[in-house]
C-alpha cells in the first residue's frame, strides 16, 4: 500500500452470493419440512338417527335387493388389526345346520383393485347388481369427458341416475364386528361410491351374522395352525 | 520434474442460484399452510372421495387407536368469529354445562387462562384438570395431552346414550354447536362441521364409540378424514 499516491484500482465489483445461497437453501429445506401440500380429502357419511322408529314406519328392504357386507379382520397380539376379511350375501339370511356344519348363503370375498381394467372382487359384485345404473353413468361420463357437459351438470345427471327409482339398484347393508379395521370400513363406504351406489347403511352385527361366520371363523383358525 | 500450473480463482458466479433460490423461497412460503401440531400422528385410510377438508368451522375428531379422543375446532374467516374466539367461548360453554352437571365439582376459570384456551389448536383432556392444564408451561401442556407421556389424557368418553346425562364428549360437542359462530352450527347440519380423524388401523369398536356418541347428540351427519387414492387401485 503506498500512500499518497492516487491512482484508482479497476476491480470487478463481485459479491459472492454463496452464503446467500446457503442460506436460501436451508430456509427452504424448513419450510419444504414444516408445511403439508396435501390437503386430505372427506368422505361424508350419514348415520341413520338413532330414535326408535314404528315397525310399520320402517323402511324394508327389498329381499332382492339387498346386499350385506360383513368386515372382520383378525387382530394380532396387541390387539390391532392386521388382515381384513370381508364376506358378503345376497337377499336374506339363509342358515341351516347340517350335522355339525353351518351352511349359509355367505361368501368370502376381498376387497381387490382393478386387474386389467376389471373390476375385482367384491367390486364385481357390486357392479353386476348395480349395471343398469353404471350403464348409464358410463354414457354420461363419456360426455363429460369429451367437454360436451361441465362439471356440475354431470354431477347434478350423476346424482339423479343414482337415484333413479326405476332402475334396480341394491341396497348394500355395512355390517363391522367390533375387530374389523376402521380402514376397511371406510374401503367398503368408498366403494359405494365407486360404483354409484346411493343407497347404504351401516348397521350393528347380529347373531344371525355371527352364526354365518363361524365356519369361516374356525376355517381362519386352522390356517393359522 | 516441475509442471506449472496456471492459478486461477475458482470463483463461480452464485448469483443465478441465489435467484432461483429467492424464487422457490417465495413460492413455498406462499403456498405453504402450517402442519398443526398434533398429540398423536394418525395414518388415515383412503379413499376415492376428492373432496377437499374444510378450512373454517370445522371441528375435528381425533381418535387414536386406544380410542383416546381429541377435539380441534377451526372458527371461521371472520375475525369477530375467529378460531381463537369461538374456543373461548366453547370452553366457556363447556365449562358452564359441566358445574350445571356436577355442581359438586364445579370449576371457575380465570379470564386469563381462557385466553391462552384460545390459543390452543388441539386440546384432550378431562374438564377437572382444565383449570391447571392452563396454567401449565406450553411444553407441559403439550406433555400432558401426549398419550406416550401421560396415559390418562384425551376427553373422556363412554357409550352413553342419554342425551340429559352427557358425558364429557358430548359437552364439548354440544358447546361447538352452541356457540354463536352461526356458521359453523350449519356446517355441523349440512355434515361438513365435524370431521373424525382415526388411523386406518384402529378397530372399528373404537370409531364406532364415537360415531355413536355423535348419534345420541343428532349429529348424524359427518365426514371421515382421508388419504387420496385413485378408482383402479
Amino acid at each position: 500500500m503506498a500512500k499518497g499516491k492516487k491512482y484508482t484500482v479497476h476491480k470487478d465489483v463481485r459479491v459472492d452470493f454463496t452464503p446467500m445461497v446457503d442460506m436460501n437453501m436451508l430456509l427452504i429445506t424448513f419450510f419444504m419440512l414444516c408445511t403439508t401440500m396435501i390437503k386430505s380429502q372427506t368422505l361424508q357419511i350419514a348415520l341413520p338417527s338413532n330414535e326408535k322408529v314404528e315397525k310399520q314406519d320402517q323402511n324394508k328392504v327389498k329381499k332382492s335387493e339387498a346386499i350385506t357386507v360383513i368386515l372382520d379382520s383378525e387382530l394380532n397380539s396387541e390387539g390391532f388389526p392386521v388382515k381384513d376379511f370381508v364376506y358378503y350375501y345376497e337377499g336374506m339370511p339363509e342358515v341351516n345346520q347340517e350335522g355339525d356344519q353351518i351352511v349359509s348363503n355367505m361368501k368370502e370375498i376381498a376387497f381387490l383393485p382393478n386387474e386389467n381394467g376389471k373390476a375385482q372382487g367384491i367390486r364385481a359384485v357390486f357392479q353386476q347388481r348395480n349395471k343398469q345404473v353404471l350403464e348409464k353413468i358410463n354414457v354420461l361420463k363419456e360426455s363429460w369427458k369429451a367437454k360436451q357437459i361441465n362439471d356440475s351438470v354431470y354431477q347434478a345427471r350423476a346424482k339423479e341416475i343414482r337415484n333413479d327409482s326405476t332402475l334396480t339398484r341394491p341396497v348394500v347393508i355395512i355390517k363391522a364386528t367390533p375387530n374389523a379395521s376402521y380402514a376397511s370400513v371406510v374401503t367398503a363406504l368408498d366403494e359405494m361410491q365407486i360404483n354409484n351406489i346411493s343407497r347404504y347403511q351401516i348397521d350393528r352385527i347380529n347373531a344371525t351374522d355371527s352364526a354365518m361366520m363361524t365356519p369361516y371363523l374356525l376355517k381362519r383358525l386352522k390356517e393359522k395352525k | 520434474m516441475k509442471v506449472k500450473t496456471e492459478k486461477k480463482s475458482p470463483f463461480i458466479d452464485m448469483t443465478a442460484m441465489s435467484d432461483v433460490t429467492v424464487l422457490l423461497l417465495t413460492f413455498f412460503m406462499l403456498t405453504s399452510t402450517f402442519l398443526q401440531k398434533e398429540p398423536v400422528t394418525v395414518i388415515t385410510p383412503s379413499s376415492v372421495s376428492e373432496e377437499k377438508v374444510p378450512e373454517q368451522n370445522l371441528v375435528t375428531v381425533l381418535v387414536n387407536t386406544d380410542g383416546k379422543v381429541f377435539i380441534a375446532l377451526a372458527g371461521d374467516r371472520d375475525s369477530t368469529q375467529s378460531s381463537d374466539k369461538v374456543r373461548m367461548e366453547l370452553l366457556k360453554n363447556a365449562v358452564s354445562e359441566y358445574n350445571r352437571l356436577n355442581p359438586s365439582s364445579a370449576i371457575s376459570l380465570k379470564q386469563s387462562e381462557v385466553e391462552t384456551f384460545g390459543q390452543i389448536h388441539m386440546f384432550g383432556l378431562a374438564l377437572k384438570d382444565m383449570q391447571k392444564w392452563l396454567q401449565m408451561s406450553p411444553d407441559d401442556r403439550d406433555k400432558f395431552i401426549d398419550p406416550k407421556e401421560n396415559p390418562n389424557c384425551g376427553i373422556p368418553i363412554d357409550m352413553n346414550e342419554d342425551v340429559n346425562k352427557p358425558n364429557e364428549f358430548q359437552i364439548w360437542m354440544k358447546a361447538a354447536y352452541n356457540t354463536s359462530n352461526y356458521n359453523l352450527q350449519t356446517a355441523i347440519k349440512q355434515g361438513k362441521g365435524i370431521a373424525v380423524k382415526a388411523d386406518a388401523t384402529t378397530p372399528y369398536s373404537i370409531v364406532q364409540v364415537v360415531m355413536d356418541n355423535l348419534q345420541t347428540l343428532k349429529m348424524n351427519k359427518f365426514t371421515l378424514l382421508t388419504a387420496l387414492k385413485t378408482e383402479a387401485e
